[in-house]
């Protein structure tokens, strides 16, 4: 396997290769305010959980009222598809992922199973020390698991090895800001998704070589730029929609996007009060985002130093956080004057509903419009 | 056929209920109106805040909505529109929609305008709805808020994790207090607070005693009874002293009625269960179960008063033991007071069940000797179904006939098909023998 594409696409497959390769221990979570570096010091590979387009008749007589994504995750641990996992592990967030965890756990009590209490309330005085202390606890547990230590090295190492691979990805998306940018949405989100599944020493390898390739590539043409709003993302249907109809999404304020990549880890003594600081302060999800709002002022900045034309906002059916933090991003959107579309979605992208959506945003942007009509530095034609 | 029929009659002490929500809702409209007194957004669950800060009316959106809800159809249409167009979906609670929406519209059931919260105090809970519930009064004026963790974990008792959670926990109230003194320069009562730790502890025997009481046949009270009276003392707060005084003569009154035999349903044959609370717009299906000798003994929810219980081997329900405070500790701080009040980190109520004792579903069953669970599915507020399903295969597993029922969430009509659900009672009872006895 070669590029993230095909790694993302046969993703059991390379997990399965890397524990043989390796003999180590593979470890799913969910969201991404599970703190990886702690893992990965124990020799674990972090796998995220994704969601797939898998027919689905196990879930509905264990639960109901969930997203789509987070019953497919319990759909495809029932299927046997995820068998190579060894542990897994939820933390403090949506309540529907816990319900996969909680869920898989009771069709495979045998897993390894950690719940992690990461605060909600992510910027009291006490949080930062409560973080610190579940670190430690998920730390223990870990060595008691794997018979190991968790060293200081090694933790140094780890978050090494996630600051570096967070930065290439930032550097991916840096090329995007570009008015004719080199790399498209959907191969970025690609490149994302492939990554929350892989052993990202490796994937900081494959990041170099990408990085240096794409930075010769011939830059794609001027187009509209749209951004991404919504539930975490776990194919590129979207983005390739969009680009069938001559858009590009440019950024995203995605929890599996820009949300995962904002920040690093600033090295300290304590290595695992750095890393808890890390997962606080990263930028807010809707869900934690629940005192003093963040999100409305991220997503105008990640919208106008991506220059995006457009926002589209694409939320799982049934996903609470996203619906109910909606309120606060239309405010935004309307107060600004910022063209957006909202659409609901399930695990497949309702392909013609949402063309005819993005269609009409698109059509809100024309040049002349929003746009300055016929401009473009390169001289490619516009629109 | 069971042709017994045994007595009924209503509770005395209605009116006294009556009188002490009334005197509540008269706190909030005063609180609005009175200069200087200070109205909060948020919930008392543990701890109480008028107690300490007597100027001080804290209302929840939950009591609020359901009550909108149950009053007022048009109106809590309305409301939840309101929030629809402003960006709301259909998956968020409808207590929440109700509640704030009529924040948007400006103005309540009564017309009157809708009472400015003067800040925004959590109210934490497992349920993601209640994390950013708070968020909605704040966006209409700047006004204080605070945050609060409902730290949890899974497992047997970790001291580590007991000490970091409590910490963090106790740390939250205290910052809140103290920031409640600085911006609005109204003086915490801690003496008060020390004094009225015992209250709740009191007021959960007597809650206590009702619970057991119910597990009796007849049952001498029901859910629907329960309803009218579970909210006293928590969520909708009056004096703490009246409030023990009502529940001890309702615990007095419900013995009475089981020493003399009197009945919620006079015709009691099947004993029926519930969880999460039921569609407040259409209460009605108590009553229509009652055609059929159907009683409803409540749920773990209604009979959230009591506080944790578990089910003991002489089969009757006890208080948890929880950690106790240490034994002759001086309470002489607010920081002693709130250590006293959280002394473990794990929850022990009915939703933290779902996730740390997922044994207490079919506990509850098994002590109040029930025949049937209506376990609604609401695809609204996650809080209000998770694990519901599940609850349900495991309550079937111990024979007892489960039906599940879909609509919207308690405070929110809209998918609630109230034909097919009566229909669907019928078929239930039906199929299990049962034929109406009254029309
Ligand atoms: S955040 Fe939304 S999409 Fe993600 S698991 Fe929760 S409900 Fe589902
Ligand atoms: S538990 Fe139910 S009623 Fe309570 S906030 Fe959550 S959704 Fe609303």
């Amino acid at each position: 396997m070669k590029t993230f594409k095909e790694i993302l696409e046969n993703r059991h497959a390379y997990a399965k290769s890397w524990k043989a390769k390796t003999g180590r221990k593979v470890l799913g979570f969910y969201d991404t305010y599970f703190p990886e570096e702690v893992a990965y010091a124990a020799g674990l590979m972090p796998v995220r959980i994704l969601a797939e387009h898998e027919a689905d008749d196990v879930t509905d007589r264990l639960m109901y009222g969930n997203c789509y994504c987070t019953r497919d995750m319990l759909n495809q641990f029932a299927r046997g598809r995820y068998d190579y996992i060894d542990g897994l592990v939820s933390i403090e967030s949506c309540q529907w992922w816990y319900n996969a965890f909680d869920t898989t756990l009771i069709m495979f009590p045998d897993l390894f199973s950690h719940y992690l209490f990461t605060p909600d309330y992510l910027d009291a005085r006490t949080s930062k020390d409560v973080m610190r202390s579940e670190l430690s606890v998920f730390a223990e547990r870990l060595e008691e698991w794997l018979g190991t230590k968790i060293t200081d090295e090694k933790l140094d190492d780890a978050i090494n090895v996630y600051n570096k691979n967070r930065a290439l990805l930032r550097r991916i998306y840096e090329l995007r800001r570009f008015d004719t940018p080199v790399i498209l949405g959907s191969e970025t989100m690609e490149i994302m998704l492939a990554n929350q599944v892989m052993d990202k020493a490796e994937a900081n390898v494959m990041l170099e070589s990408l990085l240096s390739d794409i930075e010769k590539r011939e830059p794609y043409q001027d187009c509209v730029r749209l951004m991404l709003l919504g539930s975490e993302t776990y194919d590129v249907s979207l983005e390739r929609l969009v680009e069938s109809l001559g858009a590009n999404v440019v950024v995203d304020e995605l929890d599996n996007g820009t949300g995962c990549i904002a920040n690093d880890v600033i090295p300290l003594k304590d290595r695992l009060m750095a890393i808890g600081l890390r997962y606080l302060g990263k930028p807010h999800s809707a869900l934690k985002d629940s005192i003093w709002r963040r999100r409305q002022e991220r997503i105008f900045q990640l919208y106008e130093d991506w220059q995006a034309d457009g926002v589209i906002i694409a939320k799982q059916i049934y996903c609470h956080p996203h619906g109910t933090d909606m309120y606060a991003v239309w405010k935004l959107l309307r107060e600004r004057n910022i063209p957006y579309i909202t659409f609901e979605r399930d695990t497949t992208l309702p392909q013609e509903e949402t063309r005819l959506a993005v269609e009409g945003l698109i059509s809100q942007i024309e040049p002349g419009r929003t746009r300055i009509a016929g401009w473009s530095r390169s001289g490619a034609k516009t629109g | 056929m069971n042709k017994q029929r045994w007595e009924t009659r209503p509770l005395e002490i209605w009116g006294k209920a009556k009188e002490l929500r009334a005197q509540w809702q008269r706190s909030i409209n005063e609180a609005a109106e009175r200069p200087g007194a200070m109205l909060a957004h948020g919930n008392t669950g543990e701890f109480d805040w008028s107690i300490g800060f007597d100027d001080l009316t804290v209302i929840e959106d939950n009591p609020v909505g359901a009550m909108m809800a149950s009053k007022s159809d048009a109106f809590s249409r309305k409301c939840r529109l309101a929030s629809e167009v402003r960006g709301w979906g259909r998956e968020i609670c409808g207590y929440v929609q109700n509640c704030w929406g009529s924040q948007f519209l400006g103005y309540e059931m009564d017309d009157g305008a809708f009472p400015f919260r003067d800040m925004s105090i959590p109210f934490p809970d497992p349920c993601d709805q209640h994390l950013k519930r708070g968020q909605q009064c704040m966006d209409l004026s700047p006004i204080p808020r605070w945050g609060a963790d409902y730290p949890m974990y899974l497992g047997p008792l970790d001291p580590k994790r007991e000490q970091a959670f409590i910490d963090h926990t106790v740390y939250c109230y205290l910052q809140i207090i103290d920031d409640i003194e600085r911006i609005f320069d109204h003086k915490f009562d801690d003496e008060k607070m020390i004094g009225s730790l015992n209250i709740l502890p009191a007021l959960r025997e007597q809650a206590l005693r009702i619970s057991r009481l119910m597990t009796h046949t007849p049952a001498p009270i029901g859910q629907k009874e329960l309803y009218s009276f579970y909210t006293l003392g928590l969520l909708t707060k009056v004096d703490p002293k009246e409030t023990l005084d009502f529940w001890t003569s309702f615990a007095d009154e419900v013995q009475w009625r089981v020493d003399n035999h009197i009945a919620a349903v006079a015709t009691e044959r099947f004993r029926w269960m519930e969880a999460h609370p039921s569609p407040w717009n259409f209460l009605k299906y108590f009553r229509y179960m009652e055609k059929y000798g159907a009683v409803c003994i409540g749920s773990q929810y209604s009979h959230i008063i009591s506080g944790p219980i578990e089910l003991g081997e002489d089969g009757q329900f006890h208080h948890i033991q929880r950690k106790k405070p240490p034994e002759g500790q001086e309470i002489r701080t607010r920081e002693d007071a709130f250590r006293h009040i959280f002394t473990e980190a794990r929850g022990y109520r009915f939703k933290d069940d779902e996730y740390c004792r997922k044994w207490t579903i079919t506990d509850f069953a098994k002590g109040f000797h029930v025949d049937g669970a209506i376990m609604p599915l609401w695809r609204g507020g996650v809080g209000c179904t998770l694990t519901r399903k599940e609850q349900g295969l495991r309550l079937s597993e111990m024979g007892v006939h489960v039906l599940h029922y879909e609509g919207s969430q308690p405070g929110d009509r809209t998918d609630l098909d109230e034909r097919r659900f009566l229909d669907q009672l019928d078929t239930w009872m039906e199929s299990l023998g049962l034929e109406k006895l009254e029309a």
